[in-house]
Parts: C-alpha cells; sequence; structure tokens
C-alpha cells in the first residue's frame, strides 16, 4: 500500500504539471489582456511598451512559461493584476477559509442527515418514511441552491430575526450558508445510500444476522452501511471538491468573502498569476481528494485491489 | 373415506425425456423484455410516465395554443401577473411568459436528453473499461479525467466561444469536456468491487469476452448507481447551461431555456414571483417524474432487485 | 471504524471552526443611527459596496471600487463640493496666469499625514512623478502626463524630473505648467490620481504597502480601522485631518455585497444606511419618502464600426440611430434613474462657460423617428446595391447590458423590420472584438475622468491605441480631428464651447459615428435620517459632508 501510495504522489505532480500546462498556454490565447483598455489605450505606445515589461508580458509566452515555472519550484505564485499588487498567495489564503468553513459544514451536515433519510427509507422501503426522502432528494436537487438561500435569507434572517442576514461577522454567520448548500448534499447522499441499502439488504447475510437476532440497528450500521458506502464516498469526492471550492450564488446572497467568484472574475479579467493559482490549488486538492477515495474504497471493501492483480 | 388399495399396477411410469428435464416452463424473456414488463407493474413509474409525455407534448404544442410567440416584445405590457390574455404572465419586455416557458421546456428537455446520453455512453464506457482492465490502463485513464477536471472549464468556454458561434451546439461541446466523469467514476467504483466476484470469475472460465461480462454481467448490476446518477446529472447540466449562456456561450436573447427563465426571475424575486415561480414548478415536476421513473427502472431491470 | 470516523468528523468540524474563527470580522459599528436615546454618542453610517476592493494603493488603483474607500482616506489639492465644484482642499488657494498656463498652488499651514509626517509641495509633487511613470500599476499616467509640461517625455524616460514642468520653490507653494489652456485643470486635482501619497512611508513599506491598515497613512476626512479586502473597510473619523471639526460623522462601515436582493434586505432590516434599487424594485417604492435617483457622467452608446459591411454606409447607421427610442429604455426597461441621452456628453457636464451646461448649448443630438429611421434605411440599402445587410450587435455579458440589447433588437424589428442578431460575450472578448475592428455595432461606454466635454469628444480621435469606430481617414474624420485639435489650443471658454459643440453634432448628428442611450442612473433608499451622502457625477462617493440625525 505504501508504495501505491508513493506512486500516486508522484503522479500527482506529473499530473499538476501537466494541467498548469494546459492551462497556461489556454490563458493566453483567451482574448484581451490584464489591463483596462479603456485605460491603457490612453498611453502613448512607448508607455504601454513599458507596462507590459514590467510585467514581464512582452517576452514570448513559452518563456513566459518557464519563468512561471521557475517561480513555482520557488515556492512563488505571483502577483494579482486584478487586485493589483497582492500576492496570489495572501488572496488564495484569506479567501479560502471562510469558503471552507462553511463548505466542510454543509459538507458534514450533508452526509450525516443524508446518511440517515437513506438508511431509513431503505429499511423501510415503498413506506411513508421511503417517499418522503425521494422527495426531499428530487426538491434538493432540483431548486436551484441560490433559491434555496434566498428563502432562508429571507425568513430566518429578515423575518423571523434568528440568524444574521449576511456578512461575515461571527460563527452564526456561517449556518445559513451551510445550510443551504447542504441540500443538495442530502440529496444526492440519501439517493445513492437508499439503492445501495435496498441491494444490500436483500442478500443472504443480512438474512443470517436476523436470524441471529441481531438488532436492527446493528444490522444496519454495522454491515448494511458499510457495503452501501461505495458510491457515497465517490460522490462524497466530488462534492466536497465543488462545495469547497466556492458555491458563487450563495456566498453571494450571504457576502461570505469567500473564494466561489475569484474563478469567474479573475478569468474575466485575464489575471494570470491568480488564476494559474486557482488551478494549481483546485486540481491539487482535487487529485488529493481522488487518491483518499481510492484508498478507502480499499479500506472499505477488501475486496477491491487497485493495484494489478497477478492474473 | 373409503379405504384405496393402492397397488403397483395401478402406476406406470411418466414418459420423461432427459430433454424434458432441462425445459424451462416459463417462456423465455430477455433481460429487456423482463424489466419492461416489472415496470409496467409499477404504478406509480407508469403515472410518472404519462406526465412525463404530457410535458414533453405541450413543449411542442404549448406555444402553438396561444397567439403569441416567445419574442415578440410590448412595453405597454411589461410585467403582468398570470391573466386571460397571458396565461403564465409576461415578463421584463411584455413577451409571453406562457410561450417562452414551454420553449424553454423543448430546450431544456433536448439538454437534458444529451447530458444523459453522454452519461450512459462515455462515462458507463470510460468507467467500466478503466475498471476491468485495471493496473496500467485504470491509472492513466484517471490521470485524463483528473486533467480534465482540473484544466478551468470557464477558460475552455470563453476560447470555444470565440472560435464557434454562440448556440446549442457549441454548448452541447463545452458540456461534454467534462459532464460525464462523475458517472464514469460511479461505474468504475462499483465495477472495482463486483469484478472480483465469483460470477464474473465463473464467466471467465466460460470464456466469455471482455465485451460481453461488462455488457451481460457488470452493468446489470451497477443500473441502480447508473440511473440515480443520471438524474442528478440532467438538473445540474441545466443549471450549467443557465449559466453559459449568461456568459453568452449557449442561448442568445431572445431563446430562453427554463435555466435561464429560472435565473432571470430570481432576480426580479422580490416584486414578480411568478416568473420564478413557474419555471422553478416545472423543473421540480420533471425531476420528481425522472425520479420515480427512475426507480422504477431500477426496481424493473436491477437483477439483484429479482424477488 | 465507527469510533474512528466520529473522531475524524469532530477533528474536521473543531479545525474548520477554530481556523474560520480568525475569518470573522465582527460586529461593525452599530446600526444605522442612535435614534431614541437622547443625544447620539457616537454617529455611525453603514454602506456598501458591490464587489472586492483591488487595492488600496492609490498607484495601483483604477476603478471605483478602490476610489471609492480612496477618496475618502485621502486628500488633494482641491476637493469636490456638494454642487460638483472643486473647492480648495490641502491647497488654500490658487493663481491662475493670464495664458491658462501656470496654476500657482498655496498649501495649507500645518498639513500632517496621520503618522505626523508634513504634507509638502515636494510631496506633491513625489506623488505626481511616480504617477507619471509608465509602469505605474493603474495605467493612469496619462491623466498627468496629457497635460504637464515634459510630463510625457519624463514618462518615456527621455526626460529627466528637473525638466517636468512642477516647481517647489518652498514648502507651500507649487507651481504647475501646462502644455496647453485646460479649463477643467482644477477639477483634474480633485480625482484621486492627483491625491497626495507619503512618499517615504511609500518606499519605506515596500511590498507591503497597503497591505493592512496599519500599511497606509491618511490625509483624508478618514482613517481606517478595519480592513479586509474581500469583506469591506471601517473608517473612523482621522484627528489629524486639517478640516476635522466638519467631519460630523464618527464611524462609517462599508461592506463588500454582491446580492441586490441581498442589500435590500439589509437596509430592510435596519444594517444599511442606503442601498441601490434594481429596476423591478422601483416601482414599488418610487412613492416611498426614502427613495431618490442620481445620474452620473457615464453614457452608454452604440458604436458603429464605419468601415464595416452593412455600417459603412452612413444612411444605414443614422436608420439605426433613429430606430431607437431611447426614452422608453431609460423609463421602461432600465427604470432606475437612467436618463435618455441627448448626446454623447453628459447633459449636466461644465461647458468651461460659467452658469452655462455643456447640455443646454448643445440641445438634442439624439431623436427618435420612425419614419425618418425607414426613410435612411431604404435609402441606404439602395446605395448598398439592394440587398439589406445582416447586422450584429457585439455586447457585454451583464445583465443591464443583455436587457438594452434585447430592447434594441426589437426596437429594430418594430421599426426597420430587420433581425439584428446579439452576440454577448465576456468584457474583455468584446473589446478584443472592437479593438481589432470585426464588429458592426458594440454596445459600449464611456466614464467620463473629468467635468468637461472633452473626456467625451477626443476619444473619438486618434486615441493612441486605435480609432474608435475606424473613424479616420475620411473628410469628415478629418475635419472633426481638427476640431478637437483646435479646441485644444483656444483659450476663450466661449469660442471653444461652441468647437465642441459642433463636433459632437459632427459626429452623432452628422456622421452618425455613435448612437447615445443613456446617462446611467441609479435609484436608492436613503435612510431619512443620514444626509448628504453624495456622489457626485463621477460615481465615487464623497462621505466629508455626512451627517447623521
Amino acid at each position: 500500500m505504501r508504495k501505491y501510495i508513493i506512486k500516486r504522489l508522484v503522479y500527482l505532480v506529473i499530473t499538476l504539471l501537466v494541467i498548469a500546462t494546459a492551462t497556461f498556454f489556454l490563458m493566453h490565447s483567451l482574448p484581451g489582456t490584464p489591463f483596462d483598455e479603456d485605460k491603457i489605450s490612453n498611453l502613448s505606445q512607448e508607455q504601454q511598451k513599458q507596462v507590459y515589461a514590467s510585467y514581464g508580458l512582452d517576452q514570448p509566452v513559452y518563456i513566459q512559461y518557464f519563468k512561471y515555472l521557475k517561480n513555482i519550484f520557488q515556492g512563488d505564485l505571483g502577483t494579482s493584476t486584478l487586485y493589483t499588487g497582492q500576492s496570489v498567495q495572501s488572496i488564495l489564503a484569506a479567501r479560502i477559509v471562510p469558503s471552507a468553513l462553511v463548505g466542510i459544514q454543509a459538507v458534514l451536515v450533508g452526509l450525516l442527515i443524508g446518511l440517515f433519510l437513506g438508511i431509513v427509507a431503505a429499511y423501510r422501503h415503498n413506506t411513508s418514511m421511503d417517499y418522503l426522502t425521494m422527495v426531499i432528494s428530487v426538491l434538493g436537487i432540483s431548486v436551484p441552491n441560490f433559491v434555496v438561500a434566498a428563502l432562508l435569507q429571507y425568513f430566518f434572517g429578515l423575518k423571523w430575526g434568528l440568524l444574521p442576514v449576511a456578512y461575515w461577522e461571527s460563527y452564526a454567520s456561517s449556518i445559513l450558508p451551510s445550510l443551504a448548500l447542504s441540500f443538495g448534499v442530502i440529496a444526492q447522499i440519501a439517493r445513492f445510500v437508499r439503492t445501495e441499502m435496498l441491494t444490500v439488504l436483500q442478500q443472504d447475510y443480512i438474512l443470517m444476522a436476523k436470524a441471529k437476532g441481531i438488532s436492527p440497528v446493528k444490522i444496519l450500521l454495522r454491515h448494511a452501511l458499510r457495503n452501501s458506502l461505495l458510491p457515497v464516498i465517490t460522490i462524497l469526492g466530488s462534492i466536497t471538491v465543488n462545495i469547497l471550492t466556492g458555491s458563487l450564488a450563495v456566498e453571494s446572497i450571504y457576502g461570505v468573502p469567500g473564494i466561489g467568484s475569484l474563478f469567474v472574475d479573475t478569468i474575466k479579467a485575464n489575471d494570470y498569476s491568480t488564476i494559474l493559482g486557482l488551478t494549481l490549488f483546485y486540481s491539487a486538492f482535487y487529485v488529493v481528494v481522488i487518491l483518499l477515495i481510492d484508498i478507502l474504497y480499499c479500506v472499505i471493501d477488501p475486496r477491491i485491489r487497485l493495484a494489478p492483480s497477478k492474473e | 373415506m373409503q379405504n384405496i388399495e393402492l397397488t403397483e399396477d395401478l402406476f406406470c411410469p411418466a414418459e420423461t425425456d432427459a430433454s424434458d428435464r432441462e425445459k424451462i416452463s416459463r417462456p423465455t424473456r430477455s433481460a429487456f423484455q423482463d424489466g419492461w414488463i416489472r415496470l409496467k407493474q409499477n404504478k406509480g413509474s407508469v403515472i410518472a410516465l404519462a406526465i412525463l409525455l404530457i410535458l414533453v407534448a405541450l413543449a411542442f404544442l404549448g406555444p402553438i395554443l396561444t397567439k403569441y410567440n416567445y419574442y415578440d416584445t410590448n412595453y405597454k405590457a411589461i410585467f403582468q401577473t398570470p391573466n386571460a390574455e397571458h396565461w403564465f404572465g409576461t415578463d421584463k419586455f411584455g413577451r409571453d411568459e406562457w410561450s417562452r416557458v414551454w420553449y424553454g421546456t423543448r430546450i431544456s428537455l433536448l439538454i437534458a436528453v444529451v447530458a444523459a446520453a453522454l452519461d450512459l455512453v462515455v462515462g458507463v464506457t470510460y468507467g467500466s473499461i478503466s475498471a476491468l482492465l485495471g493496473g496500467k490502463v485504470d491509472s492513466v485513464m484517471q490521470r485524463i479525467i483528473e486533467v480534465l477536471i482540473g484544466i478551468p472549464n470557464l477558460i475552455i468556454v470563453i476560447l470555444l466561444m470565440m472560435i464557434m458561434p454562440a448556440g446549442i451546439g457549441t454548448l452541447i461541446i463545452a458540456m461534454s469536456i467534462s459532464g460525464w466523469v462523475n458517472m464514469a467514476r460511479l461505474v468504475r467504483a462499483e465495477i472495482l468491487k463486483l469484478k472480483d466476484q465469483e460470477f464474473v470469475l465463473a464467466a471467465r472460465i466460460l470464456g466469455t469476452s471482455n465485451k460481453q461480462i461488462i455488457l451481460r454481467h457488470l452493468i446489470p448490476n451497477t443500473v441502480g448507481v447508473i440511473v440515480i446518477n443520471t438524474m442528478f446529472t440532467i438538473p445540474s447540466a441545466i443549471f450549467t447551461e443557465a449559466f453559459l449562456s449568461f456568459i453568452g456561450i449557449g442561448l442568445q436573447e431572445p431563446k430562453a431555456s427554463l435555466g435561464v427563465l429560472i435565473n432571470s426571475g430570481f432576480q426580479v424575486i422580490n416584486s414578480q414571483v411568478y416568473l420564478l415561480f413557474i419555471p422553478a414548478v416545472i423543473i421540480v415536476l420533471i425531476m420528481v417524474c425522472f425520479s420515480i421513473l427512475g426507480d422504477g427502472l431500477r426496481d424493473a431491470f436491477d437483477p439483484r432487485m429479482r424477488i | 471504524m465507527k469510533k474512528l470516523t466520529a473522531v475524524i468528523l469532530s477533528a474536521a468540524m473543531i479545525l474548520s471552526a477554530a481556523t474560520g474563527c480568525n475569518s470573522f470580522t465582527g460586529k461593525s459599528g452599530g446600526t444605522a443611527s442612535q435614534t431614541n436615546s437622547g443625544e447620539a454618542k457616537s454617529t455611525s453610517v453603514n454602506l456598501y459596496l458591490e464587489n472586492e476592493i483591488p487595492t488600496l494603493n492609490q498607484f495601483a488603483a483604477s476603478d471605483n471600487i478602490a476610489f471609492n474607500v480612496l477618496n475618502n482616506i485621502s486628500e488633494g489639492l482641491y476637493r469636490l463640493d456638494m454642487n460638483n465644484q472643486p473647492q480648495p482642499a490641502l491647497a488654500k488657494d490658487c493663481k491662475i496666469s493670464d495664458d491658462k498656463l501656470t496654476y500657482t498652488f498655496t498649501l495649507r499651514d500645518g498639513l500632517k499625514f496621520s503618522n505626523g509626517d508634513a504634507i509638502t509641495s515636494k510631496v506633491f509633487k513625489d506623488t505626481w512623478l511616480k504617477q507619471m511613470a509608465a509602469d505605474t500599476p493603474n495605467n493612469y499616467a496619462f491623466i498627468l502626463t496629457d497635460y504637464i509640461v515634459n510630463a510625457q517625455e519624463y514618462s518615456e524616460k527621455k526626460a529627466t524630473a528637473d525638466q517636468v514642468g512642477i516647481q517647489t520653490p518652498d514648502d507651500k507653494t507649487m507651481v504647475v505648467k501646462l502644455k496647453a489652456p485646460t479649463p477643467y485643470f482644477l477639477s483634474l486635482t480633485t480625482f484621486i490620481p492627483y491625491y497626495a501619497v507619503d512618499m517615504s512611508f511609500f518606499e519605506k513599506q515596500g511590498k507591503d504597502y497597503a497591505v493592512g491598515k496599519d500599511n497606509l497613512v491618511y490625509s483624508g476626512p478618514y482613517m481606517i480601522s478595519q480592513y479586509d479586502a474581500a469583506a469591506g473597510v471601517t473608517l473612523v473619523k482621522n484627528p489629524s485631518y486639517w478640516d476635522a471639526a466638519n467631519v460630523k460623522v464618527d464611524s462609517i462601515s462599508i461592506k463588500i455585497i454582491k446580492e441586490q436582493s441581498t442589500a435590500l434586505n439589509l437596509y430592510k432590516a435596519g444594517q444599511l444606511s442606503r442601498v441601490k434599487l434594481s429596476s423591478t424594485d422601483v416601482p414599488a417604492y418610487k412613492s416611498n419618502k426614502e427613495f431618490a435617483t442620481h445620474s452620473i457622467y457615464r453614457t452608454s452608446f452604440v458604436q458603429f464600426n464605419t468601415t464595416a459591411e452593412g455600417t459603412k454606409n452612413v444612411n444605414i447607421r443614422k436608420a439605426l440611430s433613429m430606430a431607437i427610442d431611447n426614452g422608453t429604455l431609460a423609463s421602461t426597461i432600465l427604470n432606475n434613474g437612467s436618463e435618455a441621452a441627448s448626446g454623447v456628453v453628459p447633459t449636466a457636464m461644465s461647458s468651461g462657460v460659467t452658469g452655462k451646461t455643456f447640455g443646454s448649448l448643445r440641445g438634442e443630438l439624439k431623436t427618435f423617428d420612425a419614419a425618418k429611421a425607414k426613410e435612411y434605411w431604404n435609402k441606404g440599402v439602395a446605395e448598398l446595391g439592394g440587398k439589406a445587410p445582416q447586422l450584429t450587435l457585439v455586447l457585454d455579458d451583464d445583465t443591464e447590458n443583455k436587457d438594452v440589447g434585447t430592447f434594441l433588437q426589437s426596437q429594430f424589428k418594430s421599426v426597420l423590420g430587420i433581425d439584428v442578431k446579439l452576440d454577448s460575450k465576456t468584457k474583455e472578448a468584446r473589446r478584443a472584438l472592437m479593438k481589432s475592428s470585426k464588429y458592426q455595432m458594440g454596445l459600449n461606454a464611456w466614464g467620463a475622468d473629468y467635468d468637461d466635454p472633452m473626456t467625451d469628444l477626443q476619444i473619438w480621435t486618434e486615441n493612441k491605441n486605435g480609432f474608435r469606430g475606424n473613424f479616420k481617414d475620411t473628410d469628415a474624420a478629418n475635419a472633426y480631428a481638427n476640431l478637437i485639435t483646435e479646441a485644444k489650443k483656444e483659450t476663450d471658454n466661449a469660442k471653444r464651447a461652441d468647437i465642441l459643440v459642433q463636433a459632437e453634432k459632427s459626429l452623432i448628428s452628422d456622421n452618425a459615428v455613435v448612437a447615445p442611450l443613456y446617462y446611467m442612473g441609479s435609484a436608492y433608499l436613503v435612510k431619512s435620517n443620514v444626509k448628504n451622502l453624495i456622489e457626485p457625477n463621477s460615481g465615487i462617493l464623497e462621505l466629508k459632508y455626512v451627517t447623521v440625525q
């Protein structure tokens, strides 16, 4: 296993390199420049040349690329043009924290409630509990999260004054955004758990456990759940990445100073350094999550072997 | 009761053929026919299917039923709540919402179908091959997925937008870059679990080709997961399309999809609630039907559910 | 395994809460006003901005969000008062020579930055020299190099600092020499790139300058007590400000709120003093006593490419321009305080002639006439050989522009019977298309840099990096360029205004290079006890005069 993990980490570096390279060259083919055209067009050609030179943009793209790589390996992610002068590291560090907090809470709440609903729905297949879970699941996935966020804000914030309407002032500020984001998570997890559970509960060993007299709760949690978790873990990976990297709409509605809008803003403004910094961050995060999930597969279901089998 | 003496000559051996013992008494049905029959027995699924068909019919016939079309503006009739003239009201340009909503449903259904097709064709195949072949192939295929997800989608979308005209076609290309990845990962996970089980081993010993193993044995057992995930991909695709149309790739005014209508409706949520409510209800309705239908499909086709 | 999961889960929650808690900004200074409890102990105002603050480094700031904050923590020679007139600020007066080329500023006594450093004429000179450097990140070098003697050459590294037309004979006197008479030079000095920066502090801070509240010093009515670029700033009165006695509000909190409906909710909850209304909310609040509208010097217009297929014909352009009912556009579609434009120069802009706005001299250049539009269209089509051209309008992908685009599309259809395609792109993409002349019609806007028509009119001549609308190389274009050059040399304000009126008429009526649409505006709700919260025509917040009752 250890050899496998090391191998995967090596792949991680290679993958990141590929992603960074592709993004770098694609990004430089985007229309426009990092500068405000309306302002820069007022400068003379000579003045403009100096501007480009000061950002190193006057050199051919592949030279800029190697320079960028060199900086990366020295730990320098560059400075932003959109947030003029700020280092990419400081921007990322500051903006990721609120998104991470809201995201982790949303995932945890979603996971717990989702598991609960899914298990109960499967156990009580075709009863009202089952249908209720179905309804919640469908609503959770088809009502866009910004609508949920707006409704929560209106009722809990404005009308009943129970929680902050917006801003990022105290821990209470993170409750409504996390709640709004958790609906989608609940919906997906509940459905997957229910589906897998339904199959698992029909297996012989469950019948055997029942015959042995083991309590239903124990059967559900000890035996059935573990075998139903495979798709849940898989989906948890992409859910986590999506939510942690910030939900644009929900963060806007609650005034959370998070990372959600950063991607769109920087791509639209051609802020090359920040785009690459973000890309590297997201990709590294995603790849690490996939690695963890693959390892979890083996832990959860010992029948799975990822290393090539000696057949 | 009388006592009848049972002597040997009252019995004679039954005429049996060795082949008779091997005969299957039920009529042969393929997996598909089998599933279809079971599906029809599920009342909920039938109703859901019916509602879906009605929605599809409305999507095509709806705009015809009224004299207004989806793009004519009327600045003296803006923001009308639903009334006798405009059954769903009008939007900020005075355009008829009834037409716009059904026209939008058409487009959203198209996107749903495309997204589902992508998932089923590309996602399932990719995932199953990756899992079944395992080892180096699996490694490479998964790394490819990581690269596809790692490169910011928005950049690719904007570049596409520069070289191709905005429209549904470009939209579909943009969505097909990584829309199928979740399905691939899920199917791979399931198959990794299944591929070392006894029945696969048995199939291999019998000499079944990889393709047959995938199609006949592995995929039917992953139907549950496939169906559920397809159901999640659809609304996700609809809202991704709304986002893309908002930034200029995809639908241009005056065309609209349900996602775009919801986005615009959200902006006037404080005053004209119906503009958000109506398309949202339709999406929820479509999703509920897909959901019930999906469950029915899974119940019908999943061999492990067979009683 | 269950235990392990439980441990991991709780660890995750605790960890995230712990790190997350550091990022909270804490409750901001109170609510909108102290009403009942007798005298107002400490007054505060709550405002918001619609996007993150990109930077507070004056040399890097170029957008209104940053300017909104900088305007109130720094100051320049002059400052706009509540009537948009430049009034002495750090300077106590200014003497202008008869040939209008030499401005002698005298600074007040005892001026200091918040860290005790003195504000002298040399400080101004050093700041301006730094701003003139071509690679200054805000790309605003031109706002100085266009006017001051030898500034352009200094910027291109062809002249030394001593050769630039700024002299500082003593700590309180600054003599500025201009290249040409500029009636709006004083109003230029009220613009942020002209403000004073403590250069010795700036040099010492190096890369850390303006990164946090302790990396800045203040010369304006307020100082920063809390700063998070993505969450907002809190301003408090600056005791070292020369006019501190006249600053009436103790603290102002400015948060970042991107979503309009959230802002409205916060206003209703009493947590904001002012909120911008979206066009659909306006009808509901129009009769509310807290309602107000305000338009700024930013004009939205359709820009034609005078060399492209279809739009190269002047009659086609005139037809398209006349087919637009911009009155309905402003009142029905936008309905947010925006005004229908009568020209590309805002009506209320000063003309240089005292007592007369430019609009009053120029009149109405944009007309809506469906019949005439059809006439011009037919004429144009005939001249093009009988086949009506297929036209496309490129525009930005934000909501306001898309709504305007949809409106234009419907007008062209109903008045001229043609189908114009809309092509919405990201802002950068649209600019790139227009810069390389790959368009026929483009939806564009221009915000005035200073209070004079020249800002809106000179951009249609050889604008150092490209020709807008490709309006060049024809007799009409050359005549226009000549008019602009003449105006720049004219010392008599009345004559100058006249020339500019002529120029605009040529641009819009005769040659239809531009079809003006509207002057951008906003509709607001303001709490009735907050007064003098103004946004002069630049759209930049002016907080010096605010009072709370």
